[in-house]
């Protein structure tokens, strides 16, 4: 059972999505303003956070602004439809995905899932704790799901570690938008959708230009991304 | 002296009136200083400078010279001047007033007179009564101010044009404020309805006509009322469709769910239908959307942000997405011809304009085609450029090139509604590019469409500003 936490002031469609993901195997728990949500979201452990934009009071984006001051927790954001930006701004804030709403619950469960999926630590083997993965001044620590940057961690969200894992493992080499998409975020790459190219952003600006002000992560026009892997660097997997 | 009515009655009258009194007077001035010349029995200085040409015309003893000299003279002096002999007949044979005869006898006998007095000085200073000599014959010069006539003054311009100029040119500069003042703000009127009917709603007049107060004021008034009215009503008509697409939306979402839910139940029974439910709900769904990004479009322009925008890697990333959909169904989407462009602009409003074109370009597309866009330089004006998107469909009838850029428009209705087309999507292209400055334009081509983007580079225009009636 994954616990999770619904945000949407419309109480009726909110108790039709508590029982239509109940029967796909959610535990919901549901809020109905801005304030609760956040209230809620700190004091409880969820795996996932779904995040209506239009709420009285404080707004999808201000509980994400504030709840990402103090937790990594995935946040899925639902953006009215028709306002392209509100997708963008969300993401740039920090959800990990969004969906324009009204939307089908099947796809809306199939996100959900998505994101539970790269949030979920890797335990598959006792060696994980201690797997990590260098490039340059980049620690990648697998079994602990950190970053290091010149070995100060930085936080970012699940789906910022995921896409980043992805660039890291095929460092110097172009991953192709699609690839990134289905390995990263774990599902197919969308038409018109910009959430790949505003999670990369958000790393860039995390991690800022290589040391001798290189970009990080190359934009590799009509293909997808490349991270910048240089020959000096000594790429080695203990 | 406020109304209309009175500023043009009392200025041309002013006018007229300064007209007439000034040729009056300049006329009057005229006669006057000639008759004060005569009085004073002072010849003019033009008579002594005749004299003086007779004289040197009449040292080369041809007298068809003088009489031709006289005639030139004649034609070009208000003042007949004669040329006398002793007799007192006119050398052109014109005919002599008693008192010229008169006075011409006189002069031969001061002039006999004073053959015998050694006085330079006094013959020098009465040297208008010298004679001319020719072939020994003496003749007189003497101006005959007495035949002055308005006909002769007439035909002889130089003698009254100055004042005339004068008059006319006084006349000239008040009818040309006037004129201004009368015209200027109707133009400034006219420009405003212009503007209102290209859809800037937020003209107004009233600021701009100072402190006048007449008719024109009033119809300035009048025309900034009909502009809010007009603004009000269209305003409220657009806030009418977003907030209704918004409140849309809630039932939409659950009726989602429900579908959803009665999908969990199952039975196979209803299968078919919950499809179709779920199929028309998404149509909805997309009609909404688009909607709303239509009415966002024309509400929040004021909001929109314009920063620089790599136009060519634009381009290629909506074709790059455009090209999953395209081969969904066996066309293909091609950049056939490139540059580089970078404009001032806005990334999301440029996207959606490239986005809407290629895929309503997909849409028609036949099977097995392939739409091609070409981004270049526009011929006709320097300074912007030009991005064709062909397809090879069935085109559009002509009488529809215009109006298929308005929202809700349909080339055809049973095939629009078979291949999703709501008539949305042009009208939103339209207006993302209008808000940058630029235009649309759709042509038949032999086998196909052809829709142009044209954007000027660099520079936001003043439309962008405004709220505009057209999409």
């Amino acid at each position: 059972m994954h616990r999770i936490l619904l945000a949407d002031d419309d109480v009726e469609l909110a108790d039709m999505l508590v029982d239509y993901l109940s029967q796909e195997g959610f535990e919901v728990d549901t809020a109905h303003d801005g304030q609760t949500a956040l209230q809620k979201a700190l004091a409880h452990h969820y795996e996932l956070i779904i995040l209506d934009v239009m709420m009285p009071e404080l707004n999808g984006f201000d509980v994400l602004r504030q709840l990402r001051t103090q937790s990594q927790v995935p946040v899925l954001m639902l953006t009215a439809r028709g306002e392209d930006v509100d997708s963008i701004v969300g993401l740039e804030i920090g959800a990990d995905d969004y969906l324009a709403k009204p939307c089908n619950p099947r796809v809306l469960v199939a996100h959900m899932r998505a994101i539970l999926r790269r949030s979920e630590p890797v335990t598959t083997n006792a060696s994980a704790a201690t797997d990590t993965l260098t490039i340059g001044d980049i620690e990648l620590q697998r079994g602990a799901r950190r970053l290091l940057l010149n070995h100060q961690a930085i936080t970012m969200t699940s789906t910022e570690y995921c896409v980043l894992e992805v660039l890291l493992e095929e460092a110097g080499r172009v991953v192709s938008k699609q690839d990134l998409s289905a390995r990263a975020l774990g599902r197919e790459l969308n038409l018109y959708d910009r959430s790949l190219d505003m999670h990369v952003s958000n790393l860039r600006k995390k991690l800022g230009p290589l040391a001798d002000g290189e970009e990080r992560i190359k934009t590799i026009r009509g293909v997808g991304y490349q991270y910048s892997y240089q020959n000096n660097f000594a790429k080695s997997e203990a | 002296m406020k109304s209309l009515f009175w500023k043009i009655f009392v200025s041309f009258w002013l006018a007229l009136i300064l007209f007439a009194s000034l040729t009056l007077l300049a006329t009057s001035h005229y006669l006057e200083s000639i008759r004060h010349e005569e009085s004073r029995a002072q010849p003019r200085n033009n008579t002594l400078q005749y004299i003086r040409q007779a004289n040197l015309l009449a040292q080369e003893g041809e007298i068809k010279k003088l009489r031709n000299w006289l005639m030139q003279l004649d034609k070009r002096e208000a003042i007949p001047y004669l040329l006398l002999d002793k007799k007192g007949q006119d050398l052109l044979n014109r005919s002599v007033p008693l008192y010229l005869q008169q006075r011409a006898r006189r002069m031969e006998y001061k002039f006999l007179d004073d053959e015998h007095d050694d006085d330079n000085e006094h013959r020098s200073r009465r040297s208008h009564h010298l004679p001319i000599i020719i072939n020994g014959q003496r003749y007189r010069l003497l101006p005959d101010f007495r035949s002055i006539t308005l006909h002769r003054v007439l035909n002889r311009p130089r003698a009254f044009v100055m004042p005339i100029l004068l008059a006319t040119l006084i006349s000239a500069i008040i009818c040309l404020l006037l004129a201004r003042y009368l015209t200027a703000p109707i133009a400034r009127l006219r420009q405003a309805t212009q503007k209102l009917a290209k859809g800037d709603l937020t003209q107004r007049v009233l600021p701009s006509m100072g402190k006048r107060k007449d008719e024109i004021v009033e119809l300035a008034n009048d025309f900034d009322y009909m502009a809010e009215q007009l603004q009000t009503l269209i305003e409220s008509h657009k806030q009418l469709l977003r907030d209704a697409s918004h409140e849309l939306r809630s039932p939409l979402a659950r009726l989602q769910v429900a579908l959803g839910l009665a999908r969990q139940r199952g039975g196979d029974s209803t299968t078919k239908e919950l499809d179709r439910i779920e199929r028309e709900a998404e149509r909805l769904n997309d009609l909404i959307g688009q909607l709303l990004t239509l009415a966002r479009f024309e509400t929040n322009t004021k909001k929109i942000e314009y920063n620089t925008v790599d136009l060519t890697a634009l381009l290629e990333q909506v074709v790059d997405d455009a090209m999953f959909e395209a081969r969904a169904t066996s066309r293909e989407v091609k950049i056939i011809q490139s540059m580089p462009v970078i404009i001032k602009g806005n990334n999301v409003l440029l996207n959606s304009a490239f986005e809407n074109v290629v895929r309503n370009a997909i849409r028609y597309t036949a099977e097995g085609t392939t739409v091609e866009i070409s981004l270049k330089d526009d011929h006709e004006t320097s300074g912007w450029i030009v991005i064709k998107v062909r397809d090879y469909g069935p085109g559009i009838p002509e009488k529809m090139l215009e109006t298929i850029f308005e929202p809700f428009v349909r080339v055809g209705e049973a095939r629009d509604r078979q291949s999703g087309g709501y008539g949305l999507g042009l009208a939103i292209a339209k207006r993302a590019v209008s808000l940058h400055g630029g235009k649309m334009l759709a042509a038949n081509e032999e086998d196909g469409l052809s829709i142009f983007i044209y954007l000027p580079m660099n520079e936001l225009p003043e439309e962008s500003q405004g709220v505009s009636l057209r999409a």
